[in-house]
């Protein structure tokens, strides 16, 4: 075990007053009421680090039981950056802190599969298998791949999207868009969706088919190495394919893709074009509601909850935008869901790996879905509308579920909205 | 007993996750808000129910080990700071609203209940709860009943203490009593109102009955931008000299201005040397009325801009920008110490002079948010902790305020508490015979001077024993004449 | 004998005889006197106005009045910080007066004309308009008293906001005078209200009574006060403020209160007394809110039942009323009365106080009836009092 340099930036740890501002708006918090599962209690254990104290066991779970989702951050009157702070506590864990076997198992499979859209899909047909077969068999799995399987929605087969989707009428941007892993393997119609929608809003939709996993999984856990390399490849890809921005229709890998550049910072052959791709990275909605809309919305007569995906909402400032489209669609009712700032409890592999807190905040999630009283619940998130969904399943209710991009595509088709397989 | 024997027996009845002696989750627990005190508590408990609360206070005082209660750790004055030697029993896992009762105007809940979270619980009746810390999104309800709190709305609806009703509270002693309760005025003495602001010393509050008030028809709130806190103040005067009670009247000014910009971008107007907000709420046809009046003042006395809050989101934006300030004051100095004074509020500009002269001699930056309408000022001392003297020229600063606000006939404190942090300036308001009185309740609640000790009295008083009479029973209480319930 | 104390053959505190009355004229000569008397052991009881000293329970043992007569006056009216310190024995009226020229008020009821400040906040007495201003523990925000050991104490100050040390004014607050002697109180004031509206309609019975309550409370017209009256059944509520906001919220009223409602710009009569006269025997009830047609039910079936005329009157809006038994009732009737109001009471998270009652009747009932928190009310009596010469025996649990 080698220290290479500070466990985090000490005067980052500093800017915390402890005012507790960030506790009511913290999952782990929420959850057990503890000091050292807040922000504020993890800072303290991040200050203890430097100040010497070795990194127990115990410090370094009150870490991993982190979500991640940045809302303490939205909370934050000081303007502490804790986002940045836990990133650099996760690599420094992941340094300092020897996982048990069956831990380091466990991540290396979650890791060795999620980035990877071919891998997931190998694993879609014995998914599948398990599906139909139904629970007896899932209720055999061990604890925390049991959780994994129980996440996954419906498998259904992917179709593969164009190269280049031509924009109808005249051309208002030329975009890129990232299909991701989850989304383009569980979630193919969502993809499908948000390239019909871009290209009625008059964007050629740019979609390399050779594009890999942008890494955001990983950085979310302290795997930095492994981040680099993903992120380089989407470099790569997109750097040099002459788009106005790079459009990403999921949360959390819009939010890591927007911080590519301090990702590359210390590689030179990568650091200029990354973060200039970093500049033009948008999330959809976003770009939608730069351009403003042009083709003309059919009414959809639904009652819908949205649900503010933490790495939308906390991590890209990005709140009104999907609201102001949703509203935008006539005869469409818009409920919000009360304490919105709460995590759902994906948090990227948070739920596989930290099943137990993951599950009691679906199932806190679903009642406030419940009680908003819409017949849908939309969002823009893989991650959230599987955990969502599971919290619903728990609570015996059902709601039917879809993104952001297949609502605008229905309204704008004017067909009706199908449900997501949930 | 050691501290070893109290947690193993703390451990038979609570599960291990409630009881904490871990050193590094300790030292979480080592500061309240105030973090210039830090002290790391033997044990934390963390009960969750009042019998297991009570049963900890019982193991303490059974073991001679001091204990003191912490809700949400959000307290200025180092109030819930720990004992080096003591179990910390925090709230924050007792945290049921037990019941919203609208038509009683009354919630009956646990301690650690957020603030907030009971107006929310009774918004859906069309009722709130009134008091409003800055932090009321964190601070729990057993926190502000230890330490009275205040907030903006409490010029016109008052603090916490008009607003409990009723406490079941843990006595030093480990029994559970009821005191007040959801009707008014119970009979015997108002130990209720004694508990209230007791700042933890005599005992902990398991469970609490609040009132409820309905929310008001209308709230009409203005932003209004004045040259400086002079001409502010005389508006704050003079709406009140006209026998207007505003829900809240705040003031902030341009240092603080400056930083709640920085933090939260409230969009107060530029060049603004003090900013008022002035909120009435209230029926209709009254706000509207004292409303065009309240403008008027503002204006008379050199407002140069008013805002009107067009609806709840931009009213939002005027509060966040205030409610943010101490926090906020994070963005544009490393360090800085908040003070709470009051003074009369006529003595406003002498005292706001006062303080500018303090700051400009000591070569300190002192940023100014007050409750104006209450007379209630937040000076915030700005320093840097890295530059050699600059620490202790803004205590010294800080420190001088409160002389100031003393002299003016004001208080060293009107809703932080006094704690650990103001125990030395306690003096400086009350003659050793008005302490010594005060603390006759401590003694009959905490003759040992077990729950936290340390705040409050900078010189505990001893509780011998009482050379009393024995009381002989009163004739109208002998068996067989009082009817006996 | 102490100094500044003369014999008094006749003086009596409810029946009980006292050896001498002592009037200081300042809280330092208050201190003399309390200091002397407890170096002599001997009991004392402080008279204000005079205007409830029949109420709770005769004086255990007493040997000396304390007279706040000569502690008369305004120390100080801060008129632009909305603040008061005025002197124990000052009659309230007096404040009043004093007050009215600023075009501020304190804005406590004197149900009974003649009362003192000491004596109004010793024995927490309030009225209709609590309902908007509270009561004495809500407005005095500073007080100076004189221990059972003649050390003078102050808390609060002269500020409405203060959490500085711990709130004595709220213990001595109905504390009976027997805690020490009030000498001297701070109050935060309050604007004198330009308008005001009395808008009152007589209801069919309790569930009449209940319908009109919940319709005011549920409302938006920010009553002062919200009384009710059995005699004959009527509910009033007052609205205070502005002249166009108060037009406006009468009218809304009267809507509300539905047939029959009348405004009018004076009080109904009776308005903020006691239902009784002296040598009456009165009685304090208290109920959770929604529990007040309840008890106006209650009453009803206990005054049949006992074949009583019981008068009640108070604040609905509150849950605090009073009711009034004719002075020559049958003590045995009463014992029955009482026990059956405190059950009622009890239903409603209340209670039932006897404040005052001729001999006959007081030595037969549990006036105080139960009490929370009595074993630390003791506990305090013994730290403030430990030789027990402050108006001994007349407070809850024999305090």
């Amino acid at each position: 075990m080698v220290l290479e340099g500070p466990f985090v930036d000490p005067g980052l740890v500093s800017d915390c007053v402890h005012c507790g501002f960030c506790l009511p708006t913290c999952p782990t918090y929420v959850l057990w009421g503890e000091e050292m599962d807040s922000p504020r209690g993890r800072i303290q254990l991040m200050r203890q680090r430097l100040e010497g104290e070795p990194l127990t066991p115990s410090a370094a779970g009150h870490f991993d039981a982190c979500l991640g989702c940045m809302a303490c951050v939205t909370a934050c009157p000081s303007g502490v950056r804790y986002d940045t702070l836990i990133e650099q506590t996760r690599v420094a864990v992941e340094r300092e802190h020897p996982r048990p076997l069956p831990e380091r198992a466990l991540r290396g499979l979650v890791f060795g599969l999620f980035p990877h859209p071919r891998r997931l899909a190998l694993v879609k047909r014995p998914l599948g298998l398990y599906q139909r077969l139904g629970s007896p068999l899932l209720s055999r799995l061990p604890g925390r791949l049991a959780a994994l399987a129980a996440l996954a929605p419906p498998v259904r087969r992917s179709v593969p999207l164009p190269a280049l989707v031509p924009a109808l009428g005249p051309r208002r941007a030329v975009v890129g868009m990232l299909t991701g892993c989850v989304q383009r393997e569980f979630f193919p119609s969502v993809n499908a969706a948000t390239a019909r929608v871009l290209a009625a809003e008059g964007c050629d939709v740019v979609i390399p088919p050779s594009q890999g996993c942008c890494g955001a999984l990983s950085v979310h856990s302290g795997r930095h190495a492994e981040a680099a390399d993903f992120a380089r490849g989407i470099v790569d890809t997109f750097a040099s394919a002459g788009i106005d921005a790079l459009v990403v229709n999921a949360a959390g890998c819009g939010s890591s893709l927007k911080s590519l550049g301090e990702l590359l910072a210390d590689d030179p052959a990568y650091a200029p074009r990354a973060a200039a791709l970093a500049a033009r990275v948008t999330d959809f909605s976003e770009l939608l509601a730069d351009l403003g809309p042009a083709a003309p919305r059919h009414p959809l007569p639904l009652t819908v909850a949205y649900h503010d995906a933490c790495h939308l909402a906390h991590a890209q400032g990005v709140r009104s935008q999907p609201r102001t489209l949703l509203r935008g669609i006539p005869g469409l009712d818009l409920r919000e869901i009360p304490d919105a700032e709460i995590c759902c409890g994906s948090a990227g592999v948070y739920n596989i790996l930290n099943p137990a807190p993951a599950a009691d905040l679906a199932a806190l999630k679903a009642r406030n879905v419940l009680f908003t009283g819409a017949d849908w619940l939309v969002t823009a998130n893989p991650g959230c509308l599987m955990q969502i969904t599971a919290g619903l399943r728990t609570t015996g209710a059902t709601i039917r579920t879809a993104h952001t991009a297949q609502v605008l595509d229905a309204s704008i088709r004017g067909v009706r909205l199908n449900p997501d397989p949930a | 007993m050691t501290v070893d024997a109290l947690a193993a027996r703390l451990r038979g009845f609570l599960l291990p996750e409630q009881v904490l002696t871990d050193r590094q989750q300790l030292r979480t627990y080592e500061c309240d808000g105030l973090t210039h005190y830090r002290v790391v508590p033997a044990v934390v408990v963390l009960p969750r129910t009042a019998q297991e609360c009570a049963d900890t206070v019982r193991a303490c005082v059974d073991a001679g080990v001091p204990f003191v209660a912490r809700g949400s750790g959000t307290g200025l004055s180092g109030g819930a700071l720990p004992h080096a030697d003591g179990a910390l029993i925090v709230t924050s896992q007792l945290r049921a609203i037990r019941e919203v009762a609208p038509q009683d105007e009354r919630a009956v809940v646990e301690p650690g209940v957020i603030n907030l979270q009971v107006s929310r619980a009774a918004s859906p009746h069309g009722y709130y709860y009134a008091p409003d810390p800055s932090s009321q999104q964190i601070c729990s309800i057993g926190g502000n009943v230890a330490e009275n709190s205040g907030g903006a709305h409490c010029l016109k609806y008052g603090f916490t203490t008009n607003h409990v009703t009723g406490v079941e509270i843990v006595t030093p002693d480990g029994d559970l009593v009821r005191l007040g309760g959801r009707a008014p005025d119970a009979p015997g003495y108002d130990l209720l109102g004694a508990f209230v602001g007791s700042e933890g010393t005599l005992g902990i509050a398991t469970e609490v009955t609040v009132r409820l008030v309905r929310l008001p028809e209308t709230v009409r709130t203005l932003l209004a931008a004045f040259p400086g806190t002079d001409q502010a103040g005389a508006a704050t005067s003079a709406i009140i000299a006209a026998g207007v009670v505003p829900a809240a009247i705040e003031m902030m000014d341009a240092l603080a201005i400056e930083a709640a910009e920085a933090a939260v971008h409230c969009g107060y107007p530029g060049g603004a040397g003090a900013v008022l907000i002035v909120e009435l709420d209230g029926p209709r046809a009254e706000v509207d009325a004292q409303f065009a009046a309240v403008e008027a003042f503002c204006r008379e006395h050199g407002a140069f801009e008013i805002r009107i809050a067009a609806d709840d989101a931009e009213r939002a934006l005027f509060w966040k920008g205030r409610k943010s300030a101490f926090a906020a004051v994070g963005r544009i100095s490393p360090d800085y110490i908040v003070q709470d004074g009051v003074i009369p509020r006529t003595a406003l500009p002498q005292v706001l002079t006062r303080i500018g002269e303090l700051a400009r001699d000591h070569g300190v930056r002192v940023a100014n948010v007050f409750h104006a309408g209450d007379g209630n000022l937040h000076p915030l001392v700005l320093f840097d902790e890295t530059v050699p003297g600059q620490a202790e020229r803004a205590e010294a600063v800080s420190g001088a305020i409160l002389d100031i606000c003393v002299e003016h006939g004001g208080s060293i404190t009107g809703e932080h508490g006094v704690g650990v942090d103001k125990a030395k300036h306690l003096p400086s308001m009350y003659s050793a015979d008005d302490l010594d009185t005060m603390q006759l309740v401590r003694c009959a609640f905490d003759p040992h001077g077990l729950s936290n000790p340390g705040k409050i009295f900078p010189t505990p008083r001893l509780c011998g024993e009482v050379p009393g009479r024995r009381k002989g029973t009163h004739p109208q209480h002998q068996p067989g004449i009082a009817e006996v319930f | 004998m102490i100094a500044g104390a003369s014999p008094a053959p006749a003086a009596r505190i409810a029946g009980v005889p006292a050896a001498a009355v002592a009037s200081p004229a300042s809280t330092a000569e208050v201190a003399d006197v309390v200091r002397g008397a407890a170096g002599d052991d001997l009991a004392l009881v402080v008279r204000g106005g005079g205007t409830r000293q029949d109420w709770a329970l005769p004086p255990q043992r007493l040997d000396l009045i304390l007279e706040t007569s000569n502690l008369c006056g305004l120390v100080e009216h801060a008129a632009g910080d909305l603040v008061a310190v005025v002197r124990a024995g000052t009659p309230l009226r007096q404040v009043q007066e004093a007050l009215r020229p600023a075009g501020q008020q304190l804005a406590l009821d004197e149900p009974l004309p003649g009362a003192t400040v000491g004596g109004t906040v010793a024995v927490n007495a309030s009225g209709p308009r609590r309902m908007l201003y509270g009561t004495v523990r809500d407005l005095l925000i500073g007080v100076t008293v004189v221990r059972a050991d003649g050390v003078v104490a102050k808390a609060g100050g002269k500020v409405v906001k203060n959490v500085a040390g711990y709130d004595l004014g709220k213990l001595v607050a109905g504390s009976y005078g027997t805690l020490g002697v009030i000498t001297e109180c701070a109050f935060r004031l309050h604007p004198l209200p330009a308008a005001r509206r009395f808008v009152s309609v007589r209801v069919d019975g309790p569930d009449d009574a209940a319908r009109v309550l919940a319709a005011v409370l549920g409302a938006q017209v920010v009553p002062s006060a919200l009384e009710v009256d059995t005699d004959p059944l009527t509910v009033t509520a007052l609205v205070e403020g502005v002249p166009e906001g108060v037009a406006q919220r009468a009218a809304d009223l009267e809507k509300l209160l539905g047939d029959g409602a009348s405004t009018a710009e004076t009080p109904p009569p009776g308005w903020g007394t006691y239902p009784w006269r002296p040598g009456d025997i009165g009685i304090k009830l208290t109920s959770a809110l929604s529990r007040v047609p309840y008890l106006l039910t209650a009453v009803g079936v206990t005054a049949q039942l006992h074949d009583v005329r019981l008068h009640v009157r108070g604040s609905a809006g509150t849950g605090v009323l009073y009711a009034g038994l004719p002075g020559d009732t049958d003590p045995g009737s009463v014992v029955g009365v009482v026990s059956d109001l405190r059950a009622a009471t009890r239903a409603g998270a209340g209670h039932c106080v006897v404040l005052t009652s001729p001999p006959a009747v007081r030595s037969r009932v549990d006036v105080w009836g139960h009490v929370d928190g009595l074993d630390l009310m003791r506990r305090v009596k013994e730290q403030f009092d430990p030789l027990c010469i402050l108006a001994p025996g007349r407070f809850v649990g024999g305090i």
